[in-house]
């Protein structure tokens, strides 16, 4: 499977579920602590920040330490798909990278 | 989080892994991805800071990639990379390329590779605004089912 469906697969199951839905829903209208994100929610906040996990590896939403806060934001999608582009793009590229620079090595040495 | 990491360990001494990816970027550049109107012929990176980081093609032009940022070998190499998401160079963008050669043994090295400030990638708030649209498109799905149930 392409990357960037199973990505998008990913993505769509991390949504599967109602307070996760929710919780993407809060952060559409800005970015939140987690204390925020939790208020009003009826699930306990090591359940929030199980869920958080979730949308975080889904690369949905994303997180950043301000202080001694975690901000939570949702992730453009453009951003996501530039990043798994240059994820990609840097893979093939260091491999080889690693390749080329084993036989300089091996021909040092000959 | 707006960063790709990579780590991996080269059978090769820190100046030969130093050397291959600044002096033979084009050997291991892959050519399919270049921002030229004609086919990519080599990357070049000047060895010096500052220094000039560019692609050339077959009918002679000269793509720039970005420019040297930190210039410390064989140990450190800072790179700017400055195409954004629309595949142009824009002198006001800046994203980090940073790699580390760590020595473990003479003819071993451990490079760590991050680049940086992707979301700077897509440039300016508008852009991401409409880029986020994407995800709305999955919310309404779920949001046509769970209503239609």
């Amino acid at each position: 499977m392409p990357q960037a469906l199973k990505n998008y697969e990913k993505a769509f199951n991390a949504l599967g579920d109602p307070t996760r839905r929710a919780i993407f829903e809060k952060l559409e209208k800005g970015p939140l602590s987690v204390v925020h994100i939790a208020e009003g929610l009826s699930v306990s906040r090591p359940a929030v920040s199980q869920h958080l996990k979730v949308l975080r590896e889904a690369k949905l939403i994303s997180m950043k330490q301000e202080g001694t806060r975690s901000i939570y934001r949702i992730e453009p999608e453009g951003v996501r798909a530039m990043r798994d582009f240059l994820d990609r793009f840097w893979d093939e590229a260091l491999h080889n990278f690693k390749k080329l620079a084993e036989s300089a090595e091996k021909q040092r040495h000959r | 989080m707006h960063a790709i990491q990579k780590e991996l360990l080269v059978e090769a001494s820190q100046e030969t892994a130093f050397n291959v990816f600044t002096g033979k970027m084009g050997l291991w550049w892959p050519k399919t991805h270049h921002i030229g109107t004609s086919p990519m012929v080599d990357a070049i990176v000047e060895p010096k800071p500052d220094g000039r980081w560019y692609s050339t093609h077959e009918d002679g032009s000269e793509m720039i990639i970005g420019k040297v940022l930190t210039w410390d070998p064989y140990g450190k190499l800072v790179l700017a990379w400055q195409v954004n998401g629309q595949f142009t160079y824009d002198p006001a963008l800046i994203t980090e390329v940073e790699l580390n050669f760590i020595p473990e043994s003479p003819t071993t090295t451990r490079i760590k590779f991050e680049h940086r400030d992707m979301d700077k990638l897509m440039g300016g708030e508008k852009v991401i605004e409409d880029m986020e649209r994407g995800w709305w498109y999955i919310l309404n799905l779920y949001k046509e089912v769970t209503n239609a149930t």
